[in-house]
């Protein structure tokens, strides 16, 4: 039978940070309500300093809502037995320098009740699955911008949790260790672990993402199933290969015999700059 | 990755993770080469051999002074290195985490935040220990080496003089005293007690504080007052009307409650001038160390647990 029990359940969470002296308090997030169920990949977005992170951190206990519940797999968010079942990437983590990768791992593990031989297997296994085993001796002190988002991530993965929660997960990383993520994340996804990232990098979301929701200024102004969301309901696009000037010709006579229908536009799909960018620089490397 | 993993319980006892988070903190500042101040302190303790301020008065006087100047000499080092490290450390320790945003990793773990803050203490106080434990052995090594140097210039000076042996072994064992002795290892250990006070009082400070900076200066400062604390109380419950009645007594009460009497180890002077130190004393500071360490702890936690990041 299938777990109906919602990942992440945000109910009319408000949020109010006190300013200064005799001050109105800000409202960070105002009467958000975020529903996800396990399994899904579901994307925040919006601009900078619109609620987003503090969201996050309602949601993990890090900061206590004004008004309003946090859930993770129904368990009270500000208690600690909920963050179990969670992994968590803050937006431009810092691990301890002093450690090197595997240490950073082990410290993690040790912390979420791993020890002997399934905390050494799961630490190999993590530093495979983000690609630093060459990087796993060296100090995080000397680590990328990239490298330090993936040992991110694999230090949220080590208990191996049933949802990650990924704030900012590419920001200031190159478009190579960028895929690198979106890839993992598409890993998370095939092995039915439930994705909570918040973003502004919108191609990112959209890549990766089943449901969306856009914030703004503390509210949830839209919501829904990504297609949906997306897909304009009144247009169709076919793509055609090889098509010759005749058959187009054909097509657009065809579409005019229809009363309503009518060509939108015609030309040829372009890919993406950061589609080119990666193209070239695999073909480089071979 | 392995899909069909078994799925990890994600447990653990408050004491096993308290225990990962010390070793973690002593690792940290270790690495942050604290060390080295070892190798200051073994200069000064060699150094203190080669000041013998002469001060004849008779044979059982010759060397004393020196032995008791190593031993000044030491626990002077001692003290200072573990206030500014108890202070320092952990004050540095918890800020450093929240600007890092390390601290965002390890909550959004199972982690209660007691465990967090009581692995932190613990790491501090684990590397005051262990420096201080490495700084005993030097010291007990030089004044070993320096006692048996003073006891054979003695019985050598004495034997001349045709003193009877049994004024001779009397005069051995006087000197002795002021070796290593175990009153000197209880000192040792009543510094260690000061410093974790001081550590856990520069914890609760870090809790609520905005900077390290802050942090530090409130605690040097509230260590300074816990010296002067005793005769402030004294001075106040003896100035007339004012120190009489039961609100004078209660402020006092809390008062001595909130901010330790760093007085009470004043003994280790003593210990130093070659007196011995009674195990009742020792254990009364253990008690009161516990006492403080215990109170500002869990008044941490009390801030830290509503703290929001």
């Amino acid at each position: 039978m299938a777990d109906t029990t919602p990942a992440v359940e945000i109910r009319n969470l408000v949020k109010d940070f006190k300013t200064s002296f005799r001050r109105k308090p800000l409202r960070a997030v105002d009467d958000v309500s975020i529903r996800i169920m396990p399994g899904e990949v579901y994307g925040l977005i919006g601009p900078n300093g619109s609620g987003k992170s503090t969201t996050m951190k309602a949601l993990l206990g890090l900061v206590a809502p004004t008004s309003g519940q946090c859930a993770i797999f129904g368990k009270d968010s500000l208690k600690v037995d909920s963050r179990n079942d969670v992994g968590f990437l803050p937006e431009n983590p810092y691990f301890y320098k002093h450690l090197s990768g595997t240490e950073t791992l082990r410290f993690y593990g040790k912390l979420c009740g791993l020890k002997g031989r399934a905390l050494t297997a799961r630490v190999e296994e993590l530093l495979t699955l983000v690609d630093l085993t060459e990087a796993r001796d060296r100090r995080i002190g000397g680590y990328s911008k990239g490298m330090l988002q993936r040992i991110g991530l694999a230090q949220a993965l080590i208990q191996e949790p049933r949802l990650v929660i990924l704030d900012e997960p590419t920001a200031g990383v190159d478009p190579v260790g960028s895929r690198q993520i979106r890839d993992l994340i598409l890993k998370l996804r095939e092995r039915g672990i439930t994705v909570f990232l918040c973003s502004h990098l919108l191609e990112q979301v959209q890549e990766v993402c089943d449901r969306v929701g856009i914030i703004f200024q503390g509210r949830m102004i839209r919501e829904g199933r990504l297609e949906d969301l997306i897909s304009i309901e009144d247009q169709t696009e076919i793509i055609l290969r090889n098509a010759g000037p005749v058959l187009l010709e054909q097509i657009t006579t065809l579409v005019k015999t229809y009363t309503g229908a009518s060509i939108v536009s015609t030309g040829k799909p372009r890919t993406t700059l950061e589609r080119l960018f990666l193209r070239e620089i695999s073909e480089e490397k071979r | 990755m392995n899909s069909a993993a078994i799925r990890i319980p994600s447990k653990g006892s408050h004491a096993g993770r308290i225990q990962i988070i010390a070793t973690h903190a002593f690792t940290q500042l270790a690495r942050m080469k604290v060390f080295y101040f070892l190798a200051i302190f073994g200069v000064i303790a060699i150094a203190s051999n080669f000041f013998d301020l002469q001060q004849y008065q008779g044979p059982e006087t010759v060397g004393i002074s020196a032995l008791t100047q190593i031993k000044s000499w030491s626990f002077g080092t001692m003290h200072i290195f573990s206030v500014v490290l108890s202070i320092v450390a952990t004050a540095l320790l918890l800020p450093k985490d929240v600007e890092d945003r390390t601290l965002y990793t390890i909550l959004a773990k199972p982690v209660p935040r007691f465990d967090y803050l009581a692995g932190k203490l613990l790491g501090v106080m684990l590397l005051i220990f262990v420096s201080l434990a490495l700084m005993d052995a030097l010291m007990v090594l030089v004044l070993q080496v320096r006692t048996s140097m003073v006891v054979q210039e003695q019985v050598q000076m004495v034997t001349s003089m045709g003193w009877p042996q049994n004024e001779i072994d009397a005069l051995r064992r006087d000197t002795a005293l002021n070796g290593p002795s175990w009153s000197l290892q209880g000192a040792v250990f009543a510094v260690f007690l000061r410093s974790s006070i001081i550590a856990s009082l520069a914890l609760l400070i870090s809790t609520f504080s905005t900077s390290t900076l802050f942090t530090t200066i409130v605690s040097f400062m509230v260590y300074f007052i816990g010296h002067f604390q005793a005769d402030a109380r004294d001075a106040y419950l003896q100035s007339g009307p004012a120190g009489e009645g039961a609100t004078a007594r209660f402020t006092e009460l809390v008062v001595s409650l909130v901010l330790p009497d760093f007085q009470l180890f004043n003994v280790i002077d003593s210990v130093i001038e070659g007196q011995a130190m009674p195990w009742l004393v020792l254990v009364k500071l253990t008690l009161v160390a516990l006492y403080y360490a215990l109170f500002f702890t869990l008044a941490s936690w009390f801030i830290f647990s509503d703290k929001e990041f």
